[in-house]
């Protein structure tokens, strides 16, 4: 034990130095010892018995269920529901007719725009909400407190939600055509703003935009402020400030609310058909038809692209910054 | 040097005689491990006495953390034991230890009062309710705390935080306690100030404390002993005067900061007074009883920054001395700090603040400086 | 001292100034706060018009003009099975009003058990978390409806069927997991390690230390879990509305939509279940707020440290410092 190598002197004497003058807290030693101790001596054991119960349920209630529409897209369609036949003729009727006639396609791409249409508005209104929210409001307190006061919400039914953006606001007689005719900018009620696609995608906005705001408000709120003042030092205009040094540290930010718009438009059920009232359709009300007409193994295999594309285009997302590293 | 090689604990003579004497702590060939082949502590020797205050003493990383949290039964060693009073703590975990560590940020419960806070320790003990509230209040009233005891740890300043971390492990009369880096969270004046109360404290109650910290001055002011660690293993064992002026190693002369090395050569031997050349034909001599090194051998001295003068060069320098030049003069209000070059090593000497005006900007000159022989400590690797 | 020291000290164009700078007004600051307001706006408009036009009298329908006399007459309409002579869905609301709550209180309580064991779990490394982690994400970014499809289809391969407490509710705390676990996430990441071994320091075993300890440090937490699983549930209708037979709330609103005329009192059930929600919130918040202000602010004034405020030996303790004067 006593004898092993003697280290190198000069090696030392540098580690030395550099502790002389910089007398912060042993990180080294800190860090080392989270790995250790009592607690984690018996981890293994303790970890399990902790995360078992969790995981036992989440298997039953979010993988199985995920892994069975896998299986009930290979099989056979009956009249009452669906028999243990392995075939691939749901997949080969969806994909067949690889054209956009094809209503399966053409409520992809509705939903795909949709998505698109949501990510970038969201990003584009939701920016400046989040920098004024962590960059504008001095006190901490303060912007919390507004923080929350935009955020609250989020906690309301979006069912509710889109009811009140549908009836009251939007349609022909809606408040909002009543008021445009009233301040003389259109003289006929826009019928766009009815149950149409166009209804929906402003809906999106709205019951979507916070899943946005949130992750850029907490990265902004990490950016260093003289890193900014710093820039504009070294002579950047406002516009490659925000290019060089908001921007990149803001990106995964923008990756992760991206994500979660794009997963959750294209998912989108209820908010379509609500205010869709039926003369809107996407991928959801598409799959939900199916599921009332007892063709289950078709709508387990719309389910399954749907998932597909969806991972591709999570994919998509993730390559504009690298989340592991960064967060 | 890896030995508890120093005698007699000098600083336990003044520490008033208490009821807990055992044989006190040792630390037998502690090792720790860490998976990944991390070691962070080596063959760790020690003896520490009750009543004795030990400050461990060393850069970031050095493993004094670790082995302050192995005694007190937060990291469990992968080799060596530690015995208190004829016990092994082996495998004990913290609450069956007779040990109490004061954490570097306090650690206090931020959902229980001040009192609470400090009778912890002695419901956990199963004392009833009246007796620990009034043992509770009796270590208050030691730390000058009683009229907050009702308060929230975070209504609380610094040092009044720092204090209730005291009373909280006081009151559990352990027979050892750990204190890890208790003074680093304290801005300057107030640690000054601590450095003071936590000595005052300690030496009435006789017990054993063991202090953590990477501040040098801390230890010096504070330790009647000093173990100065570095890479995992313990360099020098001493009390501060010895480490402030007879660093054993090169790693401890340069860790304490202020001393001038001279690395070079055994140039010639008289019985046990050696004379070491470096390359620039500086020239040190040294009394070294007991030194078995040959003419020629790789020899290193440190002299003290403080112990060297500042004299008029004439004719060429004599053995002690060395003719530099003056690269800054660093004013510092109490002295001055004159960095120095002979051609190798930065020399340093510090004289008292009021030199300054005749010192004021002469970088560029060239001087001499001198020491007396009886300055110079010989170094082992 | 010398001449060179009393030259450097004085200047004639040297001058200590004393006049406040002048505070410029920041305009993107005022322009942001602007666009903040009507951002708030375009979020609340919708509910506030909601709200408004559900006090309209008997002939008021579902979009402007207000038609009155005001009145509460919707809003009777929500709890009384007949108000003035008219038959009202009241029993329907009230059923699936009662069937929403127990079920998001249940809900509550499920996510907030699961969501702190998981995170209690997730406090160590442990080989396979990266995978681990990645499974609650998926439960989070998993469309409502697919789950709702795909428990569905399960039950219906087991043969049993699905109902509001055995599938419904299950589907429903899946998705309120990965929020309450976020949240715990957080409260664990500012969380002081040293407490729990200071308390085991003074004598507490491991079952002492987590129910004197870390239980009370993290119960805001635990209980911000719950109140995600209580409100997503509340609110849900993708994932229940394959499941269920009997209504809740959501689906009841649903109904009312599809109704032959859709009538204020739509407004009334939706103004309504947004108000439970958002004094649920707001109230959280608020004793939340309490509790952090009444645990008190720290001292930062070093005359305070420095005064007198107690000392353990106040003459040692300058002597030693020697920084009074």
């Amino acid at each position: 034990m006593s004898s092993s190598s003697p280290p190198d002197p000069r090696l030392d004497v540098a580690e030395i130095e550099e502790a002389e003058e910089i007398e912060t807290t042993p990180r080294t030693e800190r860090a080392l010892g989270d790995q250790g101790g009592p607690r984690g001596r018996g981890g293994g054991w303790v970890t399990l018995a902790w995360g078992l119960p969790g995981f036992i349920w989440l298997a039953f209630y979010l993988v199985a269920p995920l892994t069975f529409i896998v299986l009930v897209s290979f099989w056979t369609r009956t009249d009452t529901g669906f028999v243990r036949d392995w075939t691939t003729a749901d997949y080969g009727a969806l994909l067949h007719p690889f054209n956009l006639d094809n209503s399966y396609w053409k409520n992809m791409l509705t939903s795909f725009e949709t998505s698109l249409i949501a990510v970038a508005a969201c990003l584009v209104f939701g920016f400046p909400v989040a920098y004024f929210l962590a960059m504008k409001v001095e006190k901490l307190q303060n912007q919390i407190a507004l923080f929350i006061i935009a955020l609250a919400p989020f906690w309301t039914s979006f069912l509710t939600r889109s009811v009140a953006w549908a009836y009251p606001l939007m349609g022909r007689e809606g408040a909002l055509n009543q008021f445009l005719i009233k301040v003389h900018i259109v003289s006929q009620p826009v019928d766009a703003f009815g149950f149409s696609t166009l209804s929906v995608r402003l809906a999106m906005i709205q019951l979507y935009i916070l899943f946005m705001v949130t992750p850029l408000f907490f990265l902004l709120g990490q950016v260093d402020r003289y890193a900014i003042e710093a820039a504009r030092d070294l002579g950047g205009n406002w516009f490659s400030v925000f290019k060089e040094i908001i921007l990149p540290q803001t990106m995964p930010g923008i990756v992760i609310g991206s994500i979660f718009i794009f997963v959750l438009t294209m998912g989108e059920y209820g908010t379509v058909a609500v205010i869709g009232q039926g003369a809107v359709s996407s991928v959801g009300t598409f799959i939900q038809q199916q599921v009332l007409g007892i063709q289950y193994p078709q709508g387990a295999a719309s389910a399954v692209l749907l998932v597909v594309v969806l991972i591709f285009g999570v994919f998509g997302i993730t390559r504009f910054a690298n989340l592991r590293e960064e967060l | 040097m890896t030995e508890d090689a120093v005698g007699p604990t000098e600083g336990a003579a003044g520490a008033a005689p208490s009821e807990q004497r055992g044989s006190g702590l040792d630390l037998i060939a502690l090792t720790k491990e860490f998976t990944g082949g991390v070691v962070a502590v080596d063959d760790v020797n020690l003896h520490v006495d009750h009543g004795e205050y030990v400050v461990l003493l060393g850069p970031s990383g050095c493993g004094k953390t670790t082995t302050l949290r192995m005694i007190g039964g937060h990291e469990y060693p992968t080799g060596g034991d530690i015995v208190l009073d004829g016990q092994s703590l082996g495998g004990l975990p913290p609450h069956k230890r007779p040990t109490t560590t004061v954490f570097q940020h306090f650690a206090l419960f931020p959902h229980r009062s001040v009192l609470d806070n400090v009778s912890f320790g002695l419901k956990m003990d199963k004392m009833p309710k009246h007796a620990r509230r009034a043992r509770a209040m009796e270590a208050l009233e030691m730390v000058g705390l009683t009229e907050l005891a009702s308060r929230k740890p975070r209504a609380l300043s610094g040092g009044q935080q720092q204090r209730v971390a005291l009373a909280r492990v006081l009151v559990t009369k352990p027979k050892a306690l750990l204190l890890d880096e208790p003074l680093g969270d304290l801005d300057r004046l107030l640690q000054l100030r601590m450095r003071g109360e936590l000595r005052n404290l300690q030496r009435p109650l006789g017990l054993m404390f063991i202090h953590v910290t990477h501040n040098q001055e801390e230890a010096l002011s504070m330790a009647d002993r000093i173990v100065v660690m570095n890479d995992a293993r313990i360099q020098q064992i001493a009390d501060p005067l010895t480490i402030a002026t007879r660093p054993a190693t090169e790693l401890v002369a340069r860790f304490m900061g202020d001393n001038n090395i001279i690395r070079g050569k055994l140039a010639e031997r008289d019985g046990d007074r050696l004379v070491i050349e470096d390359e620039h034909g500086v020239r040190a001599s040294v009394h070294a009883p007991g030194d078995k090194r040959a003419p020629g051998d790789a020899a290193m001295v440190s002299v003290r920054a403080a112990a060297v003068e500042i004299a008029a060069a004439d004719g060429p320098a004599p053995l002690n001395a060395a003719d530099c030049e003056i690269i800054f003069v660093e004013f510092l209000g109490d002295l001055v700090k004159v960095h120095l070059t002979s051609g190798g090593e930065r020399l340093l000497v510090k004289v008292p603040g009021e030199r300054y005006p005749a010192l004021r900007g002469r970088e560029g000159e060239r001087v001499r400086i001198s020491w007396k022989e009886e300055d110079v400590q010989l170094l082992s690797a | 001292m010398t001449s060179a020291a009393e030259a450097a000290a004085t200047r004639p164009q040297d001058r200590v100034t004393t006049r406040q700078p002048k505070r410029r007004r920041d305009w993107a600051k005022w322009g942001l706060g602007t666009y903040f307001v009507i951002f708030l706006v375009f979020l609340y408009a919708p509910m506030i018009l909601m709200a408004i036009l559900s006090f309209q009298g008997y002939y008021g329908g579902v979009t402007f003009p207000f038609r009155g006399p005001a009145g509460f007459d919707w809003w009777r309409s929500i709890f009384e099975t007949q108000v003035g002579g008219v038959f009202t869905h009241a029993e329907d609301i009230r059923a699936a009003g009662e069937r929403s709550l127990w079920i998001s209180l249940a809900a509550g309580a499920i996510v907030a058990f699961f969501a702190f064991t998981l995170s209690m779990a997730f406090r160590r490394r442990f080989r396979g978390d990266g995978v681990a982690f990645y499974v609650i994400m998926l439960a989070l970014m998993t469309p409502g409806f697919l789950l709702g499809l795909g428990t569905q289809l399960l039950w219906k391969a087991m043969g049993i069927q699905t109902s509001l407490w055995w599938s419904a509710l299950g589907a429903n705390s899946v998705w309120g997991i990965p929020f309450g676990f976020l949240v715990m996430l957080a409260v664990w990441n500012r969380y002081d390690e040293h407490i729990e071994e200071a308390a085991s320091d003074l004598g507490a075993n491991l079952v002492t230390t987590f129910r004197e300890v870390t239980l009370p440090l993290v119960w805001t937490g635990i209980f911000g879990a719950a109140l995600f699983g209580f409100t997503l549930t509340w609110n849900d209708f993708d994932r229940t509305v394959l499941l269920v037979l009997d209504n809740t709330l959501p689906l009841q609103i649903v109904g009312l939509i599809q109704a032959s005329a859709i009538r204020p009192d739509l407004y009334a059930l939706g103004t309504a279940t947004t108000l439970v929600t958002l004094f649920l919130i707001f109230s959280v918040l608020i004793a939340v707020t309490i509790r952090l202000r009444l645990r008190g602010r720290r001292v930062d004034r070093v005359e305070e440290e420095l005064g007198l405020d107690g000392a353990i030996d106040v003459e040692a303790a300058a002597q030693a410092g020697g920084f009074g004067a």
